[in-house]
């Protein structure tokens, strides 16, 4: 099994921290500790903690904040931050509005 | 479905010269790019570049921007900007919005240069307005003409830290500090040397606590880190700032090969495809070229751009592999000879304590920003002369050779390796005319005349700051550290065409502060 997708894997308990208020991801305005919360969930890979908790979905699509939550995920699982996978890239890239994704250009 | 033989995502340095590279072969070449201008980073470099001529050395960053556009053009490459590729799927097939549209294209062979976006790092308060990318407050300065702040502190050393905080001083802000939790300067010593000739000082060995302020930055804490990173109480400091840069780093932006299901792999340099020495990915006629495949320069990635072009031209088959093996054989010298040097990425992490000519490094230019008088003598481009001469302060393996070229006389040598530290040639005699002060993309070079009056010196230096003073002015000559060191009076300000706006100013000082005063200060001058 790959290491760190290993479920039985003892973390420990969650301990808070005096900055876990701070936030991470500042378009879903998702804390650090919330984060840290997430994995003691069982929330192990980076899709997960996405969509768990909308980490890299808004605005930005993750620019800012995505290298952010895999070093606080892999802190927490006590891994270095290469052993994390990184969330699924996917379409759309940026945010595009319904409208726009739903014209498809029609053959010229 | 629209279809070229090439689709280029991002019209960076890297996807331009792919373009230009392509099409001068017969490929008929779409780029696109989500940005309403092209040029990637490259209009915002207002700085000369490094290297030597086959890399457009001593040529500001949008002077080749423009080049590159043009010959583009000339070529008829479509370039198709405000387009946002939303995916790269299987066959080569995208998706690119355009106006309140997606559109589908499809090409023969892709290459991917979309580029890196800024790393951030967490601390109190970093989501208030006024932290920003340095990347960010480039762009303000330099391409919208705003300052992003009245004082700035900058965290982080590397290059992009170092010539953007001159930037930040060229546009009229002051910079408090430059902060990096690493105990050594990570950028150029000449880049650091610029700014530290300032006034600015370096605060190695620090991170930031916290920002100060409630609606916005009023304030910035840092402290001094041990050596596995961990804050040691009671070495806080305060500084006023209303802007603090975030220079830590850039992050490939992958995702788009990510998605096509390119092979790979996480590095230090970031999340990158997987790719042979041509650009080639896992993917057949999928390409990478630029910092998307790991961070570099834009001089690196416009000649890795070049390759992957024409790769792309002999995997459609307008190439013969003997033809592009010629054309990227010699790119690949040209790369080999920019990743050369103590920079070199093979060197990143490594402690450097010599030079490729076995002289110790300088200390405190890596702790400091500049060269500790003591440390002047070893160096070989600081020699004494009799009359006027140049007087290099070059003393890092980098490489850049434009003064080997710049002097008329041949009074510098640089030699065939151009990482190698220049050396004055005894042999011929300098003639004052100041070629090669201007052409040091690194405003390392100054020209020295002991004897220009009895008991005064004279004192060249490359100067990129307005107001420009005039002859008869009379203001404060600083040393190194940005310490006021003597009066000092301008006797000759030089702005030929050929200096490309590095002006040379000649200011008079007391003979005993010829080896100290390197820069100027006006009166009322904002730069400290």
């Amino acid at each position: 099994m790959n290491k760190r997708n290993d479920r039985l894997a003892e973390i420990g308990p969650f301990i808070s921290q005096p900055d876990d208020d701070m936030i991470i991801c500042r378009c879903e305005e998702v804390t650090k500790g919330e984060i840290r919360k997430a994995v003691h969930d069982g929330m192990f890979t980076l899709t997960e903690i996405r969509r768990y908790l909308r980490t890299g979905m808004g605005l930005c699509q993750g620019q800012t904040c995505s290298k952010l939550v895999k070093s606080i995920v892999a802190k927490e699982l006590g891994l270095p931050p290469g052993d994390i996978e990184p969330a699924v890239s996917r379409a759309p890239m940026r945010p595009i509005e319904m409208k726009i994704l739903g014209n498809d250009r029609k053959e010229v | 479905m629209n279809r070229y033989d090439l689709i280029i995502i991002g019209a960076g340095p890297a996807g331009l010269s792919a373009a230009i590279s392509a099409a001068k072969n017969g490929l008929s070449v779409i780029v696109f790019d989500e940005n309403s201008k092209p040029g990637g980073q490259l209009f915002k470099q207002i700085h000369k570049f490094f290297g030597s001529k086959e890399h457009k050395a001593k040529i500001r960053g949008f002077r080749i921007g423009e080049e590159l556009l043009k010959e583009a053009e000339e070529l008829k490459v479509t370039v198709v900007l405000d387009a946002i590729v939303t995916g790269l799927y299987q066959d080569k097939e995208i998706s690119v919005k355009i106006g309140e549209e997606i559109c589908h294209y499809k090409g023969d062979a892709v290459i991917v240069a979309t580029g890196a976006t800024e790393n951030m790092v967490p601390f109190e308060g970093w989501t208030l307005p006024g932290v920003i990318g340095a990347g960010a407050s480039q762009t303000m300065m330099n391409l919208h003409h705003i300052k992003p702040g009245n004082r700035v502190l900058m965290l982080g050393t590397g290059n992009v830290g170092l010539v953007v905080s001159f930037q930040l001083l060229q546009a009229g802000c002051q910079v408090a500090a430059l902060v990096d939790a690493a105990p050594k300067i990570g950028g150029y010593g000449v880049h650091a040397a610029k700014v530290a000739r300032c006034g600015v000082p370096f605060y190695l060995s620090h991170t930031i606590i916290k920002a100060e302020g409630e609606d916005c930055v009023r304030g910035v804490v840092i402290g001094k880190v041990d050596s596995s990173f961990q804050l040691i109480p009671g070495t806080e400091k305060h500084f006023d700032v209303d802007t603090i840069c975030l220079a830590v780093g850039l992050s490939p932006m992958s995702q788009l090969l990510h998605m096509a299901g390119c092979k790979m792999q996480d590095t230090p340099l970031g999340y990158v495809p997987v790719i042979d020495e041509n650009g080639a990915t896992s993917v057949p006629g999928i390409y990478a070229a630029g910092d998307v495949s790991g961070i570099e320069e834009a001089s690196s990635a416009m000649i890795e751009g070049r390759i992957a072009g024409t790769k792309a031209a002999e995997y459609l088959g307008f190439l013969s592999e003997d033809a592009a093996k010629e054309i990227t054989a010699g790119l690949e010298l040209a790369l080999d000879r920019l990743r050369k040097g103590m920079f070199a990425p093979e060197n990143r992490g490594k402690k450097i304590t010599l030079t490729d000519e076995g002289i110790p490094v300088s200390d405190s230019l890596l702790t400091r920003g500049y060269l500790d008088e003591d440390e002047l003598d070893r160096f070989p481009g600081i020699a004494k002369g009799k009359g006027i001469h140049p007087v290099m302060e070059c003393t890092q393996n980098i490489p850049c050779n434009p003064c080997q070229d710049a002097c008329p006389r041949k009074c510098i040598k640089i030699g065939e390796n151009i990482t190698s530290l220049p050396i004055i040639d005894e042999e011929n005699s300098c003639s004052g005319c100041g070629m090669c002060v201007a052409s040091c993309s690194g405003q390392a070079i100054f020209l020295l005349n002991e004897d220009y009056e009895p008991g005064y010196a004279s004192v060249t230096l490359p100067y990129e700051f307005l107001p420009l003073p005039v002859k008869g002015d009379t203001g404060m000559a600083l040393d190194r550290s940005g310490k006021k060191v003597c009066q000092a009076e301008i006797i000759e300000v030089k702005t030929p065409k050929a200096f490309d706006h590095t002006s040379l100013l000649t200011m008079k000082v007391p003979l005993d502060m010829a080896m100290k005063a390197r820069f100027y200060k006006s009166r009322g001058c904002s730069h400290e």
